[in-house]
């Protein structure tokens, strides 16, 4: 039976991150994945914003973990090769009611030791956002918000971890656990491996796989919140977030300028009747909402809309929980259990602060190999033209466009599938391949190919997602 | 830095139209560049009859019409360049040109873009549901079963029903497949009245105007669609294994972005509006590329 010092469940954000700190120490780490690839959860389908840390109360865990994050972002993304925009937020207030709830907001912050916040007149917010609707009465501008997209960071730090010594197990679901000789006997449907600490981030099953072994302390409540995005360049598209009602159910609206361009309109919440289905109120809603703080919006530049399911922990009483779930049900046993807003600023906070505590419990040793930088993908689009010319005479694939709405070149497709893409999703989470206007109906066929090639399957055989999501039913011989 | 006096990006019906006309009327100095390994456009695609009736006063298949046009440009010295895509384009008139192997930047005089369409994505309807495999657009899906012959899928709902999805009807059920309506949101079909003839009625597959989709099942594949019939907003579920959008085409001039209105740069064929049949796009293209080659031979 293989044995590994950590076993971490779930490779979304959390998991990702779980592995990478633990990987800074002298351990045998597997992260396991039910999936066929890693951040097909919650974490591909959330508002990806870096929050400043303006929304939690002082002296709690999330407040000291968001601040400190939001920090070190800059930092994280260069390590991890991961565009950061650090666009700043401003949530909007139109009355006095929003009014008392910014200023609450700002004293809040200034508490938590968020820098530069200043509550602005409504004049000074229509300089920095002329499209804003009129009858604006102050916002609250707060220059360290960012946004990232939240799964390439995700799957940058599962690299990283891969490349710091962690293994990387996909289509590997834990199915039950028990303790032997003071480890955990893991269960999963491809076989069973021992550890001798277990980090839980099971993402949407994390209170079950909890359950496996420990009586129920936190249960996860799905909510599904709906989500509408809008082509590059946008009309009405604003330089910065905004949040409107953010006291409200669902965090209220925020549109976010993505690393991309786009323009990303979330959320609602509604009861989950289905997982990552959007529902038509939802979606109207979105749209509702922001045409009030954006009138110059123009839905006819919708290029996308999904949904997302929140996580939502609930104490054995049913009543809901505001603080982070780190829970320690027994020695060397760590889980994260539903962790929604703000988990995606807080990854990497999480992650170290559970690694420092096995550390300690695992007795274990600083990793003197350890590297905090990973490579990404060259991309071309963002580069200079002489830049671009010299990578076209090295790799002549850098020279091939396959996705025309992103220009994504063939050697990002193939280097994409080389780190581990085996569907069509998993190439575009890594490349943006099919992000575009066309949303994927000039090279989708092209990318099937390739990965067909690449895994030596036949392309009825590739995946748009996750199984059962062939694409072509068969192919005949060629005319 | 290469030159030439006038770049087409483009090679379908529109692109190789101009290139021709221009070579006639006196540019000895064309280069017609398309990102595709075939030129032709969308033509090669279209196995169908249905072209060439007023310039050639016989109908002929996309392919054949294609053979035609390329008859006609290889009787010009203007220069084709298949696989090469235009990245990017600046007001001083240097086009970026990429290809496997090569990026280079080209001067030109003037550029007739006629880059054609691309087909409006069912990602923008906002329509609530999964985002199951098994959804292509009409074009997408006559790609993979026209020139790759691959199996789509058995049972088909059609949304939208312009030219392309009642092709796109026949082609399926040609194939022997069941094509269990085709949906549109009008009173009347989109496309032509022939096409709803030769497509549709000929085959007695159902067209169902006032209706659309308003939700998409399946969880890996799409299995089914909630269709809301818009006069009387009643509901129904359909179930099917393929999705087919024909939601309308728009003009592709991504690469010239801004630019529109520069006196260097032409838009020919349904880069510069939509055409319904190709004669009109390539006499349009021929027009543009009479001018132009005139223009530039002196
Ligand atoms: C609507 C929404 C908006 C959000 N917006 C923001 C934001 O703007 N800013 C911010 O900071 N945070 C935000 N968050 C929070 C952030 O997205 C999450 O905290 C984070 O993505 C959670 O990641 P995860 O790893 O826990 O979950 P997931 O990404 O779901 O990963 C869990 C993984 O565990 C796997 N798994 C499950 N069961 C098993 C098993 N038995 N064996 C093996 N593997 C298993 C799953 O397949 C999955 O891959 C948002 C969250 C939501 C829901
Ligand atoms: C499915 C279908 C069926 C039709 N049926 C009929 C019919 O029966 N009868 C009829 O008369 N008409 C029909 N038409 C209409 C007619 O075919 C078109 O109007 C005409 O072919 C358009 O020609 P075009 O050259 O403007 O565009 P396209 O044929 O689309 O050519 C544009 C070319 O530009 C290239 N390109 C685009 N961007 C770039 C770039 N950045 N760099 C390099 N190259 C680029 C593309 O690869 C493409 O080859 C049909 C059209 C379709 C789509």
């Amino acid at each position: 039976m293989e044995r590994f010092d950590v076993a971490v469940i779930g490779a979304g954000l959390l998991g990702c991150f779980a592995a990478r700190e633990l990987s800074r120490r002298k351990l045998d780490i597997v992260l396991l994945e039910a999936r066929e690839d890693v951040c097909t959860g919650i974490s591909r389908a959330n508002t990806a914003v870096i929050y400043p840390g303006c929304d939690h109360k002082p002296g709690t865990l999330k407040a000291e973990m968001t601040v400190r994050a939001n920090a070190g972002f800059d930092r994280l993304c260069e390590e991890l090769n991961v565009p950061l925009s650090r666009c700043g937020s401003l949530m909007l207030s139109f009355g006095p009611r929003a009014d008392a709830v910014l200023r609450e907001k700002l004293r809040q912050g200034q508490e938590n030791g968020v820098p530069g916040l200043r509550l602005l007149s409504a004049n000074e917010a229509y300089r920095m956002e002329p499209a804003l609707a009129p009858g604006l009465s102050s916002a609250l501008f707060s220059p360290t918000a960012g946004t990232v997209n939240p799964w390439q960071l995700g799957i940058a730090a599962c690299e990283n971890a891969v490349r710091n010594g962690a293994q990387l197990r996909r289509n590997t679901r834990v199915l039950a656990m028990r303790t032997e000789d003071g480890s955990y006997r893991i269960e999963t449907d491809r076989g069973v491996l021992t550890a001798r600490a277990v980090v839980n981030c099971a993402g949407l099953a994390a209170d079950r796989v909890q359950e496996l072994l420990f009586p129920p302390s936190v249960r996860i409540v799905p909510t599904a919140g709906d989500y509408v995005v809008l082509d590059q360049n946008c009309a009405g598209r604003p330089a910065h977030i905004l949040e409107y009602e953010p006291e409200k159910r669902g965090k209220g609206l925020t549109a976010v300028p993505t690393v991309k361009g786009n323009l990303l309109l979330g959320t609602t919440e509604r009861e989950n009747t289905l997982a990552y289905a959007a529902a038509e109120c939802g979606l109207d809603r979105v749209k509702a909402l922001a045409v009030r703080i954006l009138p110059g919006l123009d839905f006819s530049e919708v290029i996308r809309s999904f949904a997302a399911v929140r996580p939502n922990p609930r104490s054995p009483d049913g009543s809901s929980i505001q603080s982070f779930c780190i829970e320690h049900p027994a020695e060397r046993f760590w889980s994260l259990i539903g962790i929604k807003t703000p988990g995606l600023t807080c990854a990497r906070e999480l992650g170290s602060y559970i690694s420092d505590r096995l550390a300690t419990e695992l007795d274990a040793e600083q990793n003197p190999l350890f590297t905090p930088e990973r490579r990404g993908i060259p991309k071309p689009h963002s580069l200079p033209y002489e830049e671009r010319k010299a990578l076209v005479g090295r790799d002549p694939d850098y020279g091939e466009i396959v996705c025309f709405c992103e220009d994504v070149t063939r050697a990002e497709v193939l280097e994409a599938i080389r780190r581990g893409a085996v569907t069509v999703d998993g190439v575009k989470r890594r490349v943006g391949t099919g992000m575009g206007c066309c949303q994927g109906a000039r090279c989708e066929q092209k990318i099937t190919a390739m990965l067909a090639e690449a895994l030596g399957v036949p392309e009825s055989a590739v995946c748009k997602d996750g199984p059962g999501s062939e694409i072509v039913r068969a192919e005949h011989e060629r005319l | 830095m290469r030159g030439c006096k006038l770049l087409i990006v483009g090679a379908g019906a529109a692109g190789i139209s101009a290139a021709a006309a221009a070579w006639d009327a006196g540019c000895r100095d064309i280069l017609l560049v398309d990102r595709g390994i075939r030129p032709g456009g969308i033509l090669p695609q279209c196995l169908h009859e249905g072209f060439g009736m007023a310039d050639f006063g016989r109908e002929l298949t996309g392919p054949e019409y294609t053979a035609l046009l390329l008859t006609r440009l290889g009787r010009t010295g203007a220069a084709l360049q298949p696989e090469t895509e235009l990245l990017s384009v600046s007001k001083d008139r240097i086009a970026v040109l990429s290809r496997r192997g090569s990026l280079e930047q080209l001067h030109f005089e003037h550029m007739i873009l006629a880059t054609g369409c691309r087909e409006k994505s069912i990602g923008a309807l906002c329509i609530a549901g999964t985002r199951p495999a098994g959804i292509f657009t009409a074009g997408q899906a006559q790609e993979r079963i026209n020139l790759r012959n691959q199996d789509l899928g058995d049972e088909i709902v059609i949304l939208g029903s312009g030219d392309l999805g009642l092709i796109m009807a026949r082609r399926f059920t040609l194939e022997g497949k069941h094509v269990i309506a085709v949906l549109e949101q009008e009173a009347q079909a989109g496309g032509m009245a022939r096409n709803v003839r030769r497509c549709i009625k000929a085959y007695s597959i159902p067209l169902r105007c006032r209706t659309t989709v308003r939700e998409i099942h399946g969880e890996g594949r799409v299995c089914g669609v909630t269709v809301e019939h818009l006069d009387s907003g009643a509901r129904e579920t359909i179930s099917c294994d393929t999705l087919v959008t024909a939601l309308g085409l728009i003009p592709d001039r991504e690469a010239a972005r801004g630019l529109e209105g520069s006196e260097w740069l032409s838009l020919a064929g349904n880069c510069s509006r939509v055409h319904d049949i190709v004669d009109s796009a390539a006499a349009e293209a021929t027009r543009i590329g009479t001018l132009i080659g005139r223009q530039l031979s002196v």
